[in-house]
């Protein structure tokens, strides 16, 4: 069954200016590791914002866990949000909080003011952000600022913190595009192994076509607003990859 | 197609002609400077000063003098007063900090709530606080609130909020919003964003720029007293009223004291921060 309907998506970003999704269709079920791929310019990045509607769409119709997104009110879309866990192209934390700090703020959404305020978050969430950040490897530096680690490093506290939400999808803008290859193939297996073990599935937006046929069991192929290809990553010929990738040869 | 090389004595001629133009114009506009000087000068200095009572350059030079003998009877009626100050400075700081709040909020065009209104409120405080000198603002609460440290306190916070708000809402505008995007993606309220987003990125400005407004408000309390407010520029207007002008000058070096050591702990109180 899909967990993610979408449905003739399209945006943009002003009334008159041009548009960026065209008029998506696809679906994504409870098992895929998803990933999409296309040029620069393609309408990834919006793509993946307009699910969480850190983008608004403006036409069509996305349906994520048999609710529809576009409908919600401010309160609704905040306990929606709170089951998609999202990681960034840039990571995202907040550089003058401790890692621990940025990995509970992926608790928010379940914080009342008042903890909120002292960051005084409950135990079993503490006993999970210690778990998450001894898995993604950084038990020694629970402690330290954000800014004093490496990218990877930095990825990895990321990936804590989407975790910690408890997430039922997990939505990935280019997750691996600020990172070296070898970092970047380290990262995206963490993450591979880490959505198989909580059963997540995933939507990846991903530069990197090779380490896309590697990580993903599925891909859809966008250019320039459309969907040019839609099938498993098994499936991928050298011919798709040439269409979709045809507007930056020209 | 080649280009017509210009007769070097035309191209010669029309350079003299243009840079002789330029010299006279910026010689009128010196002269004019130059008259409008001597105007002012004798408008002010000539026309305004009471010659006939200034006395010799013995009465001036005696007169000066008299500001150098040191009244240091009056030094233990300073420490109260000198606290006074203190205290206004710190609580007027505190004060316009908090009323700082929603005037950086109205007035930062990322975060207001409404671009329309609220953000040229915002703005409009800000000059409001600014445009108004700390001395009309403490008339203003001593005619509304009674002598004492309190129009002090109110005059020095409704001053600070002009400089405070503008550089923290400068600093919100000027802020990475890739974090800020995180929480609002965990599903964080609009409060959680700013607290976790928002202020980690600001606080060192924030308590930067508090340390200084603090270390003007010193410089601010201590005139307070001039129109009945409070702290050691009362004792000032006493000592002047008396014609003690030994005590005037103790008054003025213990304000100068007291700001140097506001110097001193700003200074180390901004390195700690930054």
């Amino acid at each position: 069954m899909a967990i993610l309907e979408v449905r003739n998506l399209k945006v943009s970003y002003t009334a008159s200016g041009p548009q960026i999704l065209k008029g998506l269709d696809f679906d994504v079920d409870g098992d895929d590791f998803c990933a999409v791929i296309g040029p620069s310019g393609a309408g990834k990045s919006t793509l993946i914002r307009c699910i969480n509607r850190l983008v608004e769409p403006s036409e069509g119709d996305i349906t994520l866990f048999g609710q529809s997104v576009r409908a919600l009110g401010a309160g609704d879309l905040r306990r929606l949000r709170r089951r998609i866990g999202m990681i960034f192209q840039e990571f995202n934390l907040v550089n003058r909080m401790s890692v621990m700090d940025n990995v509970l703020s992926g608790r928010l959404g379940y914080t009342g003011p008042v903890r909120s305020f002292f960051k005084a978050f409950p135990r079993e969430d503490i006993d999970r952000a210690l778990h998450l950040l001894e898995r993604v490897g950084l038990s020694d530096h629970v402690d330290k600022r954000a800014d004093a680690l490496s990218g990877g490093q930095r990825q990895r506290v990321g990936i804590a913190r989407a975790l910690m939400q408890k997430p039922e999808i997990l939505l990935l803008d280019e997750p691996t595009s600020a990172l070296d290859p070898k970092i970047s193939r380290d990262v995206m297996g963490l993450i591979r192994e880490l959505a198989a073990e909580f059963k997540v599935p995933v939507l990846c937006n991903i530069h990197d076509v090779q380490l896309a046929l590697e990580t993903c069991n599925r891909i859809i192929g966008m250019q320039d607003g459309y969907k040019k290809f839609d099938g498993p990553a098994q499936g991928m010929r050298k011919q798709d990859l040439d269409e979709i990738y045809a507007m930056e040869v020209l | 197609m080649s280009i017509a090389a210009p007769t070097s004595e035309h191209g010669f001629e029309a350079y003299l002609a243009h840079k002789r133009s330029r010299r006279i114009n910026n010689w009128l506009i010196v002269a004019g400077g130059a008259l409008l000087l001597a105007w002012c000068f004798w408008d002010t200095i000539m026309f305004d000063t009471d010659w006939q009572r200034m006395g010799g350059a013995l009465g001036i030079g005696g007169t000066l003098a008299r500001f150098f003998q040191v009244d240091w009877s009056l030094a233990p009626k300073l420490v109260v007063p000198a606290l006074e100050t203190l205290m206004m400075a710190t609580l007027g700081t505190l004060l316009g900090c908090f009323l700082s709040l929603p005037v950086a909020w109205f007035g930062a065009a990322n975060v207001t709530p409404s671009k329309f209104f609220f953000y040229p409120l915002g703005r409009f405080l800000m000059v409001l606080s600014r445009s108004i000198h700390e001395i009309i603002w403490a008339l203003l609460f001593v005619g509304a609130v009674g002598l004492g440290a309190l129009p002090g306190i109110l005059a020095v916070a409704m001053r600070s909020v002009g400089f405070i708000s503008k550089i923290t809402a400068e600093a919100i505008e000027n802020i990475d919003p890739k974090p800020v995007e995180a929480i609002r993606a965990v599903g964080g309220n609009q409060f959680q964003v700013m607290y976790y987003g928002i202020v980690p990125q600001i606080l060192p400005v924030i308590i930067g720029t508090i340390i200084f407004e603090w270390d003007i408000n010193i410089r601010r309390s201590a005139i307070m007293g001039l129109v009945g407010a409070g702290g050691l520029g009362l004792l000032f207007f006493r000592q002047m009223a008396m014609f003690n002008y030994g005590g005037v000058t103790l008054v003025v070096l213990a304000v100068f004291l007291l700001i140097a050591i506001g110097e001193v702990v700003s200074h180390f109180a901004r390195k700690a921060v930054i």
